[in-house]
């Protein structure tokens, strides 16, 4: 029990059954999307305190500070970054390195998806590479679907392969202590040779039918790269800032410095440089466009789930539904840490995996005593890391970057429709999870 | 008539296009005449849109650029008029309905002449003014109907002022 004064009955029901139905009710309507996340996240985490199942004082020892500064930071740095240019002239410069073949233009976008998944979030990730993905089959005169649901997939995979690569890795991360290198030596490995193995189906899909009229490839070999540079001094300081930020996450976890120090650390040098040049209304402005591109509705989604399922767990209720995997998998580590990677990765397919590893934490937690310890868990946390972001690729709502690709796709009058795209995504998929379950049975179990 | 409303400031026999107009005769229409904007109505003579320029570029010019988050720099793309033609090509047999604006709101004949005035410098572009509880467009203000009315208006004062 986290909170001293939890009262004994609230609204009638005990603090077990409040908490429960507020959370159930709280995942419902995150699933039929009536509301938006954040306010309904926002509003769970009132009525936890409302409630009386946490004092105000136990809500915020709930909020996870380490994943809010690094997702801030990260948001602050890539906003900052995307004005220079620098991510246009990636994907135009990788098509011309093809030489504009469309096939070759495919797995080049996919690796720079990935590649900048992995180092930003899929999300931003996505926003940049989907218009000029737009732009380049427009004139090739090609299907923007093969390409889309590519770099939907290498999103998710790209993501899964470091720290701050997608979300739920970035709890598991801040949960756990496992650092940014824990999850590259771990979890890049697996993600890479996935990413490859994806390109085989999508070849023998797509790929292989995807010819364009030289005239076209002309026009595409005719985009100047280097135009997409906008602002070469902003280019300069970012790119200095981000190689600082990457050195502070590999190096900065042995001595002792929380990956969302070093974030908000980058994000505060980066700002620094960006506003130095300028006079005090100029900087007024740049910081005010800088703060803008965080993206507030994830992180308020974040705190209130924060503190729904801290208050969730403070009742006692995840511990015993821990009690009972353990059960149900009598006690096997193998059984557990596959069947979380499963499930995870189903149930990530169909609701947002957010709010999934938010609850999943406490509860792989609440297993150490029965498998010897937290060490013992590093496999489950792997599988649970594995699990919810490869899982994303199941649906089309199965992460954010999924639904920016397809809002682009709309807007472009070639729309991905939800049942088509998962008749193909989920078994890709699954193919995915079961080849991340051979590397961690082996691995690890 | 009251002058000092948007009756008293419309064009009541405003030129206008149709919705199953093609793209292409609306362009040769609104080129030969330099109009910017021009009033869509259906056969009940019903106000439905706008057509003008803005949709003839966007339509020259690729779709990722003008899309909701598209490309915010397109300085790399170096396109010669016969590429922009080819686009426009691809879209000149199809209806003006694919792209008329329906982001221009109509006034009421009554809105007071400063509302109007208001309304026409925060959209920019002529306003159609459409009759209340249906959509029966009754006329057109435009920048010069307004101005040609400012400049009329000095003149009368100043040949009462003589007199």
């Amino acid at each position: 029990m986290h909170n001293a004064h939890q009262a004994d009955v609230i609204f009638g029901l005990s603090p077990v059954l409040f908490a429960g139905s507020l959370f159930v009710l709280t995942y419902l309507l995150i699933i039929t999307e009536r509301l938006n996340r954040a306010v309904i996240a926002m509003m769970a985490a009132a009525l936890m305190i409302i409630g009386g199942v946490l004092t105000q004082e136990a809500a915020v020892q709930g909020v996870d500070f380490n994943t809010i500064g690094l997702l801030t930071g990260m948001m602050i740095i890539v906003g900052i970054t995307r004005d220079s240019g620098v991510f246009q002239y990636l994907a135009i410069r990788s098509a011309k390195v093809v030489k504009g073949d469309p096939w070759g233009i495919l797995v080049m976008l996919m690796f720079v998806t990935a590649v900048l998944s992995a180092m930003l979030d899929n999300v931003t990730t996505v926003l940049l590479i989907a218009p000029v993905t737009l732009l380049i089959t427009d004139t090739l005169k090609l299907s923007a679907y093969p390409y889309l649901f590519a770099e939907i997939f290498a999103s998710n995979i790209g993501g899964t392969a470091t720290l701050i690569g997608d979300p739920p890795n970035i709890m598991i991360g801040s949960a756990t202590g496992l650092g940014y290198n824990d999850f590259l030596f771990n979890l890049a490995p697996i993600s890479i040779f996935i990413l490859l193995v994806t390109i085989i189906p999508i070849y023998f899909i797509w790929g292989r039918h995807l010819k364009a009229d030289p005239e076209l490839i002309e026009k595409v070999m005719q985009y100047r790269e280097i135009d997409a540079i906008k602002d070469w001094a902003l280019l300069k300081k970012s790119l200095l800032v981000i190689t600082l930020v990457m050195f502070g996450f590999i190096f900065g976890h042995d001595y002792g410095y929380q990956p969302a120090t070093i974030a908000m650390f980058g994000a505060a040098i980066l700002l620094v440089l960006n506003c130095l040049p300028h006079n005090q209304e100029k900087q007024s402005e740049l910081v005010a466009r800088a703060l803008g591109e965080v993206e507030w509705i994830t992180i308020f989604f974040f705190i209130g789930l924060f503190i729904l399922v801290y208050g969730l767990e403070s009742t006692g209720l995840l511990g015993t539904v821990a009690r009972h995997v353990i059960e149900l998998t009598d006690g096997d580590k193998t059984v557990t840490a596959l069947s979380i990677l499963f499930v995870s990765a189903v149930a990530s397919a169909i609701v947002d995996n957010i709010p999934f590893v938010a609850t999943m934490i406490p509860l792989i937690k609440n297993m150490a005593a029965s498998f010897g310890g937290a060490e013992e868990l590093v496999p489950i946390w792997w599988s649970l890391a594995l699990g919810a972001c490869l899982g994303g690729n199941g649906s089309l709502v199965g992460a954010s970057a999924n639904l920016i690709v397809a809002g682009f796709a709309e807007r472009s009058g070639q729309p991905i429709r939800f049942l088509p795209f998962m008749l193909m995504a989920f078994p890709l998929m699954l193919g995915s999870v079961a080849i991340s379950a051979v590397y961690v049975y082996f691995r690890y179990l | 008539m009251n002058t000092s409303n948007a009756a008293g400031a419309m064009d009541p026999n405003p030129t206008t296009l149709n919705p199953d107009d093609t793209i292409g005769r609306a362009a040769d229409y609104i080129m030969k005449n330099r109009y910017r904007n021009v009033p869509v109505v259906d056969e009940n003579f019903c106000y439905v849109g706008m057509f003008g320029v803005n949709c003839l570029l966007k339509q020259v010019i690729p779709k990722a650029v003008f899309m909701r988050d598209g490309l915010r720099n397109v300085s790399f793309i170096h396109e010669s008029f016969d590429d922009l033609f080819q686009r426009f090509a691809e879209v000149k047999d199809q209806p003006i309905s694919i792209c008329m604006s329906h982001e221009i709101k109509p006034v009421a004949p009554d809105t007071p002449l400063t509302e109007t005035m208001m309304q026409l410098y925060n959209t920019r572009a002529s306003i159609p003014v459409v009759e209340p509880g249906t959509c029966k467009l009754l006329g057109m203000i435009s920048y010069w109907e307004i101005g040609e009315k400012i400049l009329a208006a000095g003149l009368t004062a100043g040949e009462n002022k003589d007199a």
